[in-house]
This record gives C-alpha cells, structure tokens and sequence, in this order.
C-alpha cells in the first residue's frame, strides 16, 4: 500500500470535519474523491501531507507512519499537492517556480535542477516558450499544469490534487485533465478530489464518495455511477449517467 | 552679491542636508525592514518590534530629537547635532516603514504560503525564497513615499542647530530679509531632493517588476 489512512479524525473549533475516514491506495493506482462541498475532501487531502494536523487516526506513506513524526518537511517532500488555486510562486518565472524546491529543498545544483525541471515540464506539455513567463502571464491551465509539473519535480511518491479543474472552464479544464490521466496511466499513484466524472472513469480505479466526514460508499467507477448503494452517492450520480457513457 | 551669498550659504547647507539624509535614508530603510519582518513573525522578538513602531510613531519627532540631543545628557551620553538628528530620523522612519514591511507581509496570499509548505521548505526557506521577495516589492512604493518625507522633516535638525539647508536659509532671511526669494529657492531646492527620491525608487521598481 502506497497510502493507509486509518479513522482519521479531525475537528476545527468544535465542528467535526472528519469523523473517521478510512481509504487505501495502492502503488500505481489512482482513486477519485468525489463528494458535496463540506464534505471534508479538502481537509481529507490536506491532511494527508500535513498541511492539516488530524486530530485522531493514524496515517502510513508507503508504510511509514506519518502522523506522529515531526519531520513534516521531509514528508511533504515526497508528496505532490495540487492546489485548485494554482498557487504559483507569483515572483518566479515558470522555470522559477519548478526549480526553487529543488535547488532550495533538495539541495541541488542549479543546472541540475534546470535539467530536472524541463523534463517534468515537457511532461505536462508547457512548452519552451512558456519557461520564462510569470504566472501573471499564464492561462489557467497553463498554470495548473506548472503546478504540476512544480509537484512532480520533487519527485512525490504520491499526488494529490484538490479540485484541479474547478477553477477552469470546461476546454482548460481538459488540458490539465489530460495531463493527469497520462500522468497516472504511467503509474504515478493518485489522489483526486474532482467533480470530473469522465477523469474518474477513464484513469481511476475507484471512486470513494464522501459525505459529512465520513467516506459512505466506494467502488469502481462504472459501477458506483451505474448503480450506486447510498442515497449520497445516488445524489451525485444522478442523471450524469448518460452524459458520461454514451 | 546677495545673490552670490545666497547661493554659497544654499549650497552648504545642501551638502548638510545631503549628509543627514544620505546616511539616515539607507540606515531607516535597513532597519525598518528588520523590525518590520521581526514584527510579521512571531514571539518575543515581536512584540518588541511592534513595541518599538509603535513608540517611535507615537513621539514626534521633534521631541524624539530633543530627548536623543538634551536627554541623554543625564547619562553622559553627549551627541553632536548631527548625529543625533540622524539617529532620530532612522528611529522615526524605520518606525514607519517597519509597518509598511509588515503589512505587506500579512498581505501575501495564504496560497503562497501553502504552496511553500506542500513542497517542502521550512518556515525559513518558505519566508526567505516566497514571501519576502514579494512583501518588499510591495512595500516599496511606501518605503518611497517614507523617504520623501524625511527629506521633508530634516529640516527638523535645525532644532539642535544643524546647519541644514533650511536653517541656513532662516538665518540668511534675517539678515536680508528678503523671504519670497530665499524661500522660493529653498522650496525648489527640497522639491529637487524629493524628485531624486520618487526618481530612485522608480527606477527601482522597474527594475524589480513582477509582471
């Protein structure tokens, strides 16, 4: 198991968000989350890479137990997080912003990180034209795909990705999407809160449907969809059906 | 020959001026970004920072300078004019321009901050290399504006019997008296000092420009 996430539990002044959230990923696989907002996806994520110190619950990387070190620094490392925001370096150039956490992270050369750093760009297709312009001088989805291709660099045994396309319309939306899914065809395992039906049938190998902190139903994607258990899951599957598998 | 002692009075009491302020611009600025970051962080060394803007902006200057001139005489401590006109400006402006620093500070988008988290850096690196960087870039146009009006308050120093150049000028005016001149001059005179400020600190800009 890549990621473990045991009764995770976590409450902000008095609210409980996460009241107890079980999830496994394995190696190579990418699992979709899909839920209401409030729900608890966003805080799920965060958790994850520390961002959120849970309350309650026990959370393994690869078998390491992450919820109890103080390293934190050296966890988020080896996580990618993908914000819906973007949440580019605004003072750095493209190529600026995917090599800062090499050289100022990772401790490696200059020319190295460079090296490093069009590699993972060529990956999420941002073109050499792009690798000296400032966020400010982006589209949308040429900044979520840096984003990327910033996460990426550091070389993360997992990704996560909170709502990446929620703030694009639906032909940047596409872009990053496609980036994603060749991203976790070629194993890069993959944790993603989307609405993006379409995303979560063709790259995931499940879908975990969460509802007021808890994940209330889980299955594969056409599965769920086609005939989901829960009266939450029906809630978002319903009517979307046909518009995804025609 | 009026106009000949004008002209080599102005001129000296330039050069004083230039003195204050080309010691106290740089010394305020530097230690006003200082206090401003140590103000933006947290702890003890915080609470002083804030402490101390909140003194030195709430004393006027001019009694700033008295107590730095003829207060500290109590101690022993005997300051000439000038250096205690400079170390009032630099406690006056660095005041000023610590809140401007961190304000802009604060203002960096929480985004930014998680960004720096979720690749790894620590809280230094995460400070040093992303918000800093932009924090200054956005204080600067009111550190500019701090420095403009120092030149302004430098006059100030006349208090102490600096001869700057406006004190010059008075006394030159008591002599000829022949005010609309003399201070017309004297008014053209700051408004060139300030121009070179506004001038500077654009170029600076520029040169800094995030598009």
């Amino acid at each position: 198991m890549m990621l473990r996430i045991e009764d995770l539990r976590k409450r902000y002044s008095g609210v409980e968000v996460l009241k107890g959230v079980d999830l496994e990923l394995r190696k190579g696989e990418t699992k979709v989350i899909m839920g209401p907002s409030g729900a608890g996806k966003s805080t799920l994520l965060k958790c994850i890479n520390l961002l959120v110190r849970p309350d309650g619950g026990r959370i393994f990387i690869d078998g390491e137990e992450i919820t109890s070190k103080n390293d934190v620094y050296r966890v988020r490392q080896k996580i990618g997080f993908v914000f819906q925001e973007f949440n580019l370096f605004n003072h750095l150039t493209v190529m600026g912003n995917v090599t800062i956490g090499l050289t100022k992270v990772k401790g490696m050369s200059k020319n190295d990180a460079i090296l490093k750093a069009k590699e993972v760009l060529r990956a999420v297709r941002i073109g050499e034209e792009l690798w000296d312009r400032y966020p400010a001088q982006l589209s949308g989805g040429q900044k979520q795909r840096v984003a990327i291709a910033r996460a990426l660099a550091m070389d993360p045994v997992l990704m996560l990705y909170d709502e990446p396309t929620s703030a694009l319309d639906p032909q940047l939306s596409m872009e990053v999407l496609s980036v994603m899914r060749e991203l976790s065809k070629r194993g890069m395992t993959s944790l993603v809160v989307t609405h993006e039906l379409s995303f979560a049938i063709e790259a995931a190998s499940s879908i975990a449907v969460m509802y007021d902190g808890r994940i209330v139903e889980e299955g594969r994607p056409e599965e769920i969809i086609r005939s989901p258990k829960t009266a939450e899951a029906r809630a978002i599957f319903k009517g979307r059906l046909n518009y995804v598998l025609v | 020959m009026f106009w000949y002692d004008l002209a080599s009075s102005l001129l000296v009491g330039t050069m004083n001026t230039l003195e204050l302020l080309l010691i106290s611009a740089p010394l305020g600025a530097g230690l006003g970004i200082a206090i401003g970051i140590l103000g933006s962080r947290k702890g003890f060394l915080s609470i002083l920072a804030r402490a101390f803007s909140s003194i030195f902006r709430g004393f006027p200057l001019l009694v700033t300078l008295f107590i730095v001139f003829f207060g500290l005489t109590d101690f022993g401590i005997y300051l000439s004019p000038t250096a205690s006109a400079i170390i009032s400006f630099i406690l006056c402006s660095s005041a000023y321009i610590s809140e401007y620093v961190r304000g802009a500070i604060l203002s960096i988008d929480e985004g930014q901050s998680l960004a720096a988290k979720a690749i790894g850096m620590n809280e230094t690196q995460e400070f040093l290399h992303i918000i800093l960087p932009q924090a200054i870039r956005r204080a600067l146009p009111s550190i500019s504006n701090e420095i403009v009006y120092m030149v302004q308050y430098s006059s100030l120093a006349f208090a102490v019997g600096v001869q700057e150049v406006y004190s010059v000028a008075k006394s030159f005016n008591s002599l000829y008296f022949r005010p609309l001149e003399i201070f017309s001059i004297l008014a053209l005179i700051y408004l060139s000092m300030t121009a070179l400020v506004t001038l500077a600190f654009r170029k600076l800009t520029e040169r800094l420009r995030i598009p």
